[in-house]
């Protein structure tokens, strides 16, 4: 995992709400057993002409860009910063969803809510990737959103300070939150399960005290 | 001084504790299930770092996504095949179990788990995959995890959780009407909370209507909790739970001095009093008529009696994401369900591919045909659901009726085998997602009940099974 201290960069706008993870990435691309090459298949069935999604056997060859599908737009193409409406990435848990939005160039996703801006399993997925999910009071993630449809939009994102910088005339700032481990974790690009075997002793301590019919033990 | 009433979900919780940071808990996971499709990178991350499973005794694979259910031994896929291939080969390298195709065991994940008798009361499940909360049926704590936490359970059998979750009860009261379905009631569930309803909630199912079902029926309710968003869904072990552990021979399950402790442990294991859940939901299972979805997300369902919305008339949607639904659904608002017709009807799924699902499809087959164009395709959810309807004669209504009996998998559910939509095509699909493409590029999927599917297939369209019931043949 690639260390995440502050970072600068261009904003896109995906403004649908409930965007599941089977529209991030259909299903037919789950056969590869890589964890990598899921850049080119984020969002196969929109970002593509019909007929023009890759082929799973040969990701590398796709048809035409659909001129309809917002990130297409040319402002957009070099965007890093992904501003996705609410319940972004329910549905399926797949983790190849947020390896195909990290492999396709992007660093963060700011979503409008509160606990419900993300599905649960896709933010987890997403912290554990360095992909930094962030979720915005409405009314901030709506000053950004009105900024990327009125023009090119920069953000700062400072996971140190857990701040968000709308860059304009004048720089404004939203406060974010995430859990502290994942924070520490990203801050440092840290192994989870080096982590977590830190506690192997309180891991074998709870083994030993499991009822035998839970343990599978005998 | 009595202790504050406590939920089920907070009871199982409380008891996998390994150990809590200021901001979030370790806890330990006692079965973890696998299939082919979330697991090669994380036994790659495995190898690559050195690791070895850490109770290879308490994971468990099988193969179920990629599985063709012609012939389970032909994968032509190239792609599919290297998958299967790898699992075969992780399972081997690290000594986890594998049900693979032929055992006798082999199907959807979340069948074989509570066949073989490893999903139990009180239990952490997981598995890289969503619909890990069908488990919950049973009293555990059962939830689904992405490719990065699976490689963290196999190495440490452990799972890092953030904000603990809050408890939605969610009440289902009265008597389920004949010809309606547990998957009446989850669908009627998703409609009134929205699919990001749940998001952050465990959801604990209980009420008359729950009390009477069986354990196939709440497994069908716990399985579709993840498209409110829920983390999980549970239902509290009772004397169905027991009979259905203890009745069958299952090899994992309990018995003698272990089943006498854990039956006094599962007692154990209720909510102590509604009011310790963060909110409640009340769902009224006797007003129920059969659930249809008619858009892209399944909380956008009607009545079989109703009509297709006007956009701005969805719930939970914005006016604008409703009509790119109606779009890709090819619909006109006012159109009544019952006019619309179907191509493909699939009856299967985790959700719908359990004994009772076939039993309850045979019931509108038996001395009824396909209707003319439609092909009807039934997939049993594991290899014993098969042997059993089998044993039943079910297959046999299935096949005279025109219907395609196939074998146990994922099949038509998601598509990564070949059974799929094409696209414009129309199915009524006893699955969970009703999501653009779930069962093919370009598919269109209705989700309903397996009586409904059923009786979709022989009348072309979406038809109230009820009519169809009360005709007798
Ligand atoms: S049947 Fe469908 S939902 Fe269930 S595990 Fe298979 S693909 Fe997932």
């Amino acid at each position: 995992m690639e260390a995440f201290l502050t970072y600068r960069g261009r904003a896109a706008l995906l403004d649908w709400s409930d965007v599941n993870t089977d529209l991030i990435i259909p299903a037919r691309y789950l056969k590869r057993i890589e964890r990598t090459g899921y850049g080119p298949l984020l969002f196969a069935d929109k970002r593509y002409v019909p007929g023009g999604a890759p082929d799973p056997d040969h990701p590398e060859s796709h048809g035409e860009l659909a001129s309809d599908f917002p990130l297409n737009a040319s402002a957009n193409q070099d965007a890093t910063i992904l501003i996705v409406g609410r319940n972004f990435g329910c549905g399926s848990s797949r983790e190849h969803a947020v390896w195909a939005v990290a492999q396709a160039g992007y660093r963060a996703v700011i979503a409008p809510g509160k606990d419900d801006g993300f599905a649960d399993i896709f933010e987890g997925n997403a912290l554990n990737n360095g992909l930094l999910p962030i979720e915005l009071p409405e009314a901030d993630w709506e000053t950004i959103a009105t900024a990327v449809r009125t023009g090119p939009t920069e953000i700062t994102i400072d996971l140190l300070r857990k701040r968000v910088t709308l860059h304009g005339n004048s720089d404004i700032e939203f406060a974010f939150d995430v859990p502290e481990g994942n924070r520490e974790r990203i801050l440092k690009g840290l192994d989870a399960i080096a982590e977590t075997l830190l506690n192997d002793h309180a891991i074998t301590r709870y083994e030993q005290s499991a009822p035998v019919w839970a343990g599978l033990s005998v | 001084m009595p202790s504050a009433p406590d939920t089920l979900f907070h009871k199982v919780w409380k008891r996998h504790v390994v150990t809590v940071t200021e901001d979030a808990t370790l806890l330990y996971i006692d079965r973890h299930l696998v299939h082919e499709v979330t697991s090669p990178q994380a036994f790659e991350g495995l190898r690559l770092s050195g690791r070895k499973v850490r109770r290879p005794e308490l994971t468990f694979a099988t193969l179920d996504h990629n599985v063709p259910t012609e012939n389970q031994l032909d994968i032509r896929e190239p792609m599919s095949k290297r998958q299967v291939e790898a699992l075969r080969t992780n399972a081997k390298e690290f000594g986890v179990t594998l049900y693979d195709m032929g055992s006798g065991r082999q199907g959807i994940v979340h069948v074989i788990g509570p066949e073989l008798g490893l999903t139990l009361p009180g239990l952490t499940i997981v598995c890289g995959d969503s619909h890990t909360s069908t488990h919950g049926a049973f009293g555990s704590l059962a939830f689904g995890i992405g490719t990065s936490e699976v490689e963290h359970v196999l190495a440490t059998q452990t799972l890092w959780q953030g904000k603990t979750p809050k408890a939605l009860g969610i009440e289902v009261k009265g008597k389920l009407p004949a010809g309606l379905e547990p998957k009446d009631i989850i669908l009627a569930v998703i409609r009134a909370i929205g699919t990001g309803g749940a998001t952050g909630h465990v959801l604990e199912y209980y009420g008359p209507a729950i009390s009477a079902m069986s354990m196939e029926g709440r497994m069908t309710v716990c399985n579709m909790s993840i498209e409110a968003g829920a983390r999980a869904g549970l239902i509290a072990p009772d004397d169905t739970t027991i009979q259905y552990i203890t009745a069958t021979k299952r090899p994992f399950a309990p018995t003698g001095a272990a089943l006498e402790s854990a039956l006094a442990d599962w007692k154990l294991l209720q909510t102590d009093d509604p009011s310790a859940f963060d909110r409640i939901v009340t769902i009224d299972a006797s007003s129920l008529v059969p659930q249809v979805t008619w858009g892209t997300n399944p909380a956008m369902t009607v009545d079989v009696t109703g009509r297709i919305p006007e956009p701005d008339q969805v719930p939970f949607t914005s006016r604008e994401d409703a009509r790119r639904s109606l779009e890709y659904m090819g619909l006109t608002p006012g159109t009544p369900i019952s006019e619309i017709p179907i191509d493909i009807v699939f009856i299967g799924s985790c959700t719908n591919g359990r004994i009772e699902d076939l039993r309850s499809a045979a019931q509108v087959f038996r001395g009824r045909k396909v209707a003319a164009g439609v092909r009807a395709l039934i997939v049993p959810g594991s290899e014993p659901v098969r042997e059993q309807a089998i044993a039943e004669g079910l297959d046999r209504v299935f096949t005279e009726a025109g219907a395609e009996w196939r074998q146990a998998g994922c099949s038509m559910c998601l598509a990564m085998n070949p059974d799929k939509l094409t696209p414009g095509q129309r199915s009524a699909s006893t699955s969970n997602r009703n999501f653009e493409g779930r069962q093919g590029p370009g598919g269109r999927t209705h989700l309903v009940s397996a009586a409904m599917a059923a009786a979709a297939a022989v009348t072309g369209k979406f038809t109230d099974v009820r009519t169809l019931l009360s005709q007798g043949v």
